[in-house]
């Protein structure tokens, strides 16, 4: 699901930028939660040395030198320091005067190794514990003759120290780190507010701009003033479709305006030929011309209906093919036969060269109406006494039909608009309305629709040809 | 009257060119846009009723070509375009009307009639000369209050000498107002209808309607 871009925005940069504050601030506090760590661990250490070092043993007793069990931490209430000695045994062998009858933590490793650890008073002060273990100078022994002692004479020692600053440290730079990065966070939420609205300006501004496209004026363009380079491609691509609408806008208006006009001028003939007769009473045989003219018309007007209905089917993809193998000389034969007694009558030679053995694959019906088009196309415009041929040959996998007919009088530039809708040449526009400029349009849709395609050309000597392109074989 | 028609659907060149005829119209027609032009040039037409797309050569240039000549016939216009570029493209070029097809015939006669008037400068629909009312309106005539029946032609007569009531009007003018290409090229042809117009409009014992101007043609009498 596609969410608001300005929603992802603000939500990744917060998410991101709160994932790596997270992360920054747990390494600085890690760090500094260490080096504090091992600071007041240093200071627990040496005290620790210093105690073991002024620890005597006497036959069975255990003594501290008297100015180390003075010293201040050991006598005081507040950030107190405790000291309590074990033997190898688990006995306790001394414990500092503040702890009372409390015991220490009892941490012990392996000889002259320090182990730390917290633990709490009996006030639930937090303590910092050092534990050492260690084999005591002997009292009554030369210094220099240290005899050799055994694992029971070894004493562990427990010296801890109030650690409540320590903590309270720790909890401040908790405290400063959580709330650096609230902070951080509550700003960048409103800075990149700010950006993200900066930034999606011109996609808001080129919305406005869309939004004022009214559909009857497609010569507008979007982004006329100068866009970020991420949205020009859409505002290219944009314009591009504006330019095409707009084309086929103009296209479908001319189009109109054309049947318009087309269906306009046979009203007008049979509006004025049914009102000049209704002016005056007049005999039967006239009354009966009037009404054929008029049928005529009507009949013409119909076709031309029929052919734009076709014409709009086409375009909408809107007409179903039965497709067959078809004898392509059989089929020209058969349809030029309405067309022979007019080609009598202007002495207009036809001949049928399509060899025996040639078919196409199409639809009977459609290709049918292609081919009589044709050739109702040629019938009236070939010269008197001029000629018509058709032949056909195999290419590859298609049929290339060539119909053509004498006394052509377009230039090559005319012929290019054959296949226009409503365009007729200058010569062929006083025909009897038959003509409308739909036939050849028509047979060009109807082809490309049967999987082929059409061209025309005029060659010198003013021949005009027809050249379809058709599928041989089911595609 | 005479008026060009040049229109290239057949049907409809057909039934204006009967109906024109019919309603005392002399009427020259083509289907050509060059013929058009030849014809426009080589006569005096009191109106050039044009369609503007046409083979040969198209209304508009065809206008252009007219005008440009120095030719100031009345021409309206007939089309099946009715967009407003189109009707003021033909008003521009010097078109004095326009028609979008499918029209009526009656409006087309009324129109050329309105034109015709503008031709002869008169905008009253109705001459009086003598006792003689002329409708030019309802292509009647009245003799006080009876009505005179004539035939087109003669109409067409006393139409024309009417609308230049006063002045001498030459036989050849007549000739060339009133009678298509096809006619015989007769200046007695216009005596005759005179003489058929004169039985018809003149009672005995009034003073003559129509003065002959021995060796310059024909005057109506002074308007009322």
């Amino acid at each position: 699901m596609m969410r608001s871009l300005r929603t992802r925005l603000l939500l990744g940069i917060i998410c991101g930028m709160l994932l790596l504050l997270l992360v920054f601030s747990l390494i600085v506090y890690v760090v500094i939660q260490r080096a504090l760590v091992n600071q007041f661990d240093a200071s627990l250490a040496s005290l620790a040395r210093i105690l073991a070092a002024s620890v005597e043993v006497d036959e069975d007793k255990v003594e501290l030198e008297s100015d180390v069990q003075q010293m201040p931490e050991f006598l005081r209430p507040e950030r107190p320091a405790y000291y309590e000695l074990w033997r190898s045994g688990g006995t306790v062998a001394l414990r500092s005067p503040l702890l009372g009858a409390d015991d220490l933590v009892h941490l012990e490793g392996s000889i002259n190794a320090l182990v730390f650890a917290m633990s709490r008073d009996k006030n639930s002060r937090p303590l910092r514990a050092v534990g050492l273990k260690f084999m005591p100078r002997s009292a009554s022994t030369d210094d220099k003759e240290q005899p050799q002692l055994t694992e029971e004479q070894t004493l562990t020692l427990v010296v801890a120290s109030d650690a409540s600053s320590l903590q309270r440290q720790l909890g401040l730079l908790r405290w400063l780190l959580l709330g650096v990065s609230g902070l951080t966070t509550a700003l960048s939420v409103f800075i990149a507010a700010i950006v993200v609205q900066q930034g999606l300006n011109p996609l808001n501004s080129i919305a406005a701009e869309i939004a004022a496209i009214k559909e009857d004026d497609l010569t507008v363009r979007v982004g006329t003033t100068s866009v970020p380079t991420e949205i020009a491609p859409i505002k290219n691509r944009l314009n591009d479709l504006l330019s095409r609408l707009e084309k086929a806008f103009t296209r479908e208006r001319r189009f109109t305006c054309d049947v318009a006009h087309e269906l306009r001028t046979p009203l007008a003939g049979i509006r004025s030929t049914i009102e000049v007769t209704l002016r005056r009473a007049r005999n039967s045989a006239e009354y009966q011309t009037v009404l054929s003219d008029c049928l005529a018309i009507i009949e013409s007007m119909q076709a031309m209906v029929n052919n734009l209905l076709m014409i709009a089917r086409l375009d909408a993809c809107q007409v179903a093919f039965r497709r067959e193998q078809i004898d392509l000389a059989d089929l020209v034969n058969s349809r030029w036969r309405p067309f022979s007694g007019k080609a009598v009558q202007r002495r207009i030679a036809f001949e049928n060269r399509v060899p025996n053995d040639v078919t196409v694959n199409s639809d009977r019906q459609n290709f049918s109406m292609v081919l009589s088009n044709l050739l109702d196309n040629a019938v009236e415009y070939t010269d008197d006494a001029g000629q018509i041929w058709v032949t056909a040959r195999r290419a590859d996998d298609s049929i290339e039909l060539t119909l053509a007919n004498t006394g052509c009088q377009l230039t090559s530039d005319q012929v290019t608009q054959v296949f226009d809708c409503f365009w007729r040449s200058d010569a062929s526009r006083t025909g009897t309305g038959t003509h409308c400029g739909l036939g050849l349009p028509l047979v060009q849709r109807l082809v490309n629709a049967l999987g082929g395609s059409a061209a025309a050309e005029v060659q010198p000597g003013g021949v005009f040809t027809i050249r379809l392109t058709l599928p041989a074989s089911a595609p | 009257m005479r008026v060009l028609l040049i229109e290239d659907y057949r049907p409809l060149q057909q039934s204006l060119t009967k109906g024109l005829r019919e309603a005392g119209f002399a009427v020259d027609t083509t289907l050509d846009g060059q013929e058009g032009l030849w014809y426009a040039m080589s006569n005096d037409y009191d109106v050039i009723i044009l369609d503007l797309m046409l083979p040969g050569m198209d209304g508009l240039s065809l206008l252009k070509r007219l005008r440009a000549e120095g030719k100031q016939n009345h021409v309206l216009i007939l089309t099946a375009k009715d967009t407003l570029e189109d009707r003021i493209k033909g008003l521009n070029l010097g078109a004095d009307d326009y028609l979008v097809k499918p029209f009526s015939f009656e409006e087309l006669l009324a129109r050329v009639r309105a034109l015709l008037r503008r031709s002869y400068r008169e905008k009253n629909p109705e001459i009086k000369v003598q006792n003689l009312r002329i409708d030019l309106t309802a292509q009647k005539v009245w003799d006080g209050r009876d009505e005179i029946h004539l035939t087109p032609r003669e109409y067409a007569l006393l139409e024309y000498l009417a609308m230049r009531a006063g002045q001498t009007v030459s036989r050849t003018d007549i000739w060339e107002h009133l009678y298509e290409f096809e006619s015989d090229a007769s200046s007695n042809v216009v005596d005759v209808y005179i003489g058929y117009l004169r039985k018809k409009i003149e009672q005995p014992g009034r003073p003559p309607v129509i003065h002959t101007v021995r060796g310059r043609g024909y005057m109506l009498g002074p308007k009322a």
